[in-house]
């Protein structure tokens, strides 16, 4: 660089600062991307959904008095897929068990704030906790047949238990759920064997059968891939993007690959707290929390 | 650990692109086309580093599923080490110039020695930018980017008006002055694209097509 610039003309350095006179055409004005606000700020402004299906709101949750939610704020939007996603313990659980009032059955366990599905608050004195329970399917992370049951009544078993009688009707409900989960080509033929009999991954998608069943608005879906092989994971992975066709899907998951593969939007939590809530890709791209940025690049703690 | 070998090779090529793009604009101006192998091998080396580049932060995505800034990071690799890949093709093209037309020493080199002290300027804050991580001077670049290309318009037009009186003592000069502009115009422009993506690990913003 030096011997360079000594070489030059003299003249060379002052004509090159008045280089802007130099052009004879009329130029435009600068489109450097610096005359704007440098860079955008990290702002703390939480991220909302239009219309959401269901509206969580200053959500707090108690095990014998000890707070395991403080103040969850948090849009779910309709058809979409959102993912809950930290450490072991910060709730994601408690957060879905309370988004159908399945908390209220733990002993000593409390909920405090407002839940609202369409309009109406489920945590609302009148609500009836059977009735919001049958609107939201619950898929755990291990899969949990009923043990005695054959495949076909493991899927009939809530209808049943809801006083449908007409048996054309249950049998119409079980087949179309079986292939809404994906299983029905490799069950359709062993409809009499019990549940039990399938492997992991399909007692896992009879279990998603046995939810699509009850017609749910919401499927709120614990781990359900997290005792699965890469195939079967797959499969299940495959089948939510289907069901978001009809359905509001809320899943919880350790597997940052899978939050980003399936979900449309993420949702951070940490110690009780929701960190971050935004669109996956954003999340995944560019987090808005170094908290986030650290969970979800595995350089935690 | 694999992302800091991928930054310590494009933090070599940046060192060893600057500096082929300096040795080809002195032997422009000192006409001597001695360093043309040297040349030659700086710029295959750096196409050799680039693929490199592009294999480990392949890797580095299939086997670590990066995200967030790590994921930025590698995306910007890649754009960088095709960026400085290219600062050693256009210093080749520019030893070629003094090859095939030379010797110049009768030309007036004052329009290329007037660009490159912009370029180089260029190449150096956006190098030191990505070693310091430090956003602050990428704003100069994107100014000096204007320049360069003001200065390039000049010079066309320049020339076109002394083939037009067909004065102009050799047309060798001539072609020579416009092939290594447009080299250094394509490096400016290469320079913005380092700002750009030393910006995009910093922001995850990307920058408006210029
Ligand atoms: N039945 C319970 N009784 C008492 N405390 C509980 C109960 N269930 C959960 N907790 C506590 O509430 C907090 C949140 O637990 P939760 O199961 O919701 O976490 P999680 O995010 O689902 O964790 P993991 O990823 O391990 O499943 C934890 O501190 C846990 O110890
Ligand atoms: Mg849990």
């Amino acid at each position: 660089m030096d011997n360079l610039n000594n070489s030059l003309n003299p003249t060379v350095n002052e004509e090159i600062n008045h280089l802007s006179s130099i052009d004879s055409n009329p130029k435009h004005e600068s489109t450097s991307p610096f005359t704007e606000p440098e860079f955008q700020e990290k702002s703390d402004s939480r991220f909302k959904i239009e219309n959401p299906k269901l509206s969580i709101q200053s959500l707090k949750a108690w095990f014998s008095g000890k707070l395991a939610l403080k103040d969850i704020n948090l849009e779910v939007k309709e058809k979409q897929i959102t993912a809950l996603i930290g450490p072991s313990g910060c709730g994601k659980t408690t957060l879905l068990r309370c988004i159908n009032r399945m908390h209220d059955l733990t002993p000593n366990a409390t909920a405090d704030g407002r839940v609202i599905l369409d309009d109406l608050n489920i945590y609302d004195k009148q609500s009836d906790p059977v009735l919001i329970r049958r609107r939201m399917g619950m898929v755990f992370q291990k899969p949990n047949p009923f043990p005695t049951m054959s495949i076909f009544d493991n899927v009939a078993a809530g209808l049943k238990l809801n006083g449908v009688k007409d048996k054309k009707l249950i049998k119409e409900i079980v087949y179309d759920s079986l292939q809404g989960a994906a299983l029905w080509n490799e069950v359709k033929n062993d409809l009499d064997k019990p549940g039990i009999s399938l492997s992991g991954g399909q007692q896992q998608r009879l279990c998603i059968a046995r939810a699509l069943a009850m017609q749910p608005e919401i499927l709120l879906m614990d781990e359900p891939t997290s005792a699965l092989d890469p195939i079967a994971s797959s499969k299940i992975e495959e089948l939510m993007t289907e069901l978001k066709k009809h359905l509001t899907v809320i899943i919880v998951t350790h597997n940052m690959q899978q939050a980003a593969r399936v979900s449309d939007y993420t949702a951070f939590m940490y110690l009780g707290e929701l960190i971050e809530f935004g669109p996956t890709d954003q999340i995944f791209k560019n987090p808005k929390k170094e908290l986030t940025e650290r969970y979800i690049s595995g350089k935690f703690g | 650990m694999g992302l800091t070998k991928v930054s310590s090779i494009v933090l070599d090529m940046a060192i060893l692109a600057e500096s082929t793009v300096t040795k080809a604009v002195t032997s422009y101006n000192d006409d001597d086309n001695s360093a043309k192998k040297q040349i030659f091998e700086s710029s295959a080396k750096l196409r050799f580093l680039q693929d490199e580049v592009s294999e480990l932060t392949i890797e580095l995505i299939a086997r670590f599923q990066p995200v967030a800034t790590d994921l930025r990071f590698i995306k910007s690799c890649m754009e960088l080490a095709y960026g400085f890949s290219r600062f050693g093709r256009y210093a080749y093209d520019i030893i070629m110039v003094l090859e095939i037309l030379g010797p110049l020493e009768h030309c007036d080199k004052l329009p290329v020695m007037r660009m490159s002290k912009l370029v180089m300027e260029m190449m150096a804050l956006g190098v030191a930018a990505l070693r310091t991580r430090d956003n602050s001077n990428l704003g100069r670049i994107y100014e000096m980017e204007e320049m360069v290309d003001v200065l390039f318009r000049k010079n066309l037009r320049e020339s076109s008006q002394l083939i037009r009186s067909n004065n102009y003592s050799d047309n060798r000069c001539n072609i020579s002055t416009a092939l290594i502009l447009k080299y250094l115009e394509r490096i400016s422009d290469h320079a913005c694209y380092i700002a750009d993506s030393v910006k995009y690990i910093e922001t995850g913003m990307a920058s408006p097509r210029r």
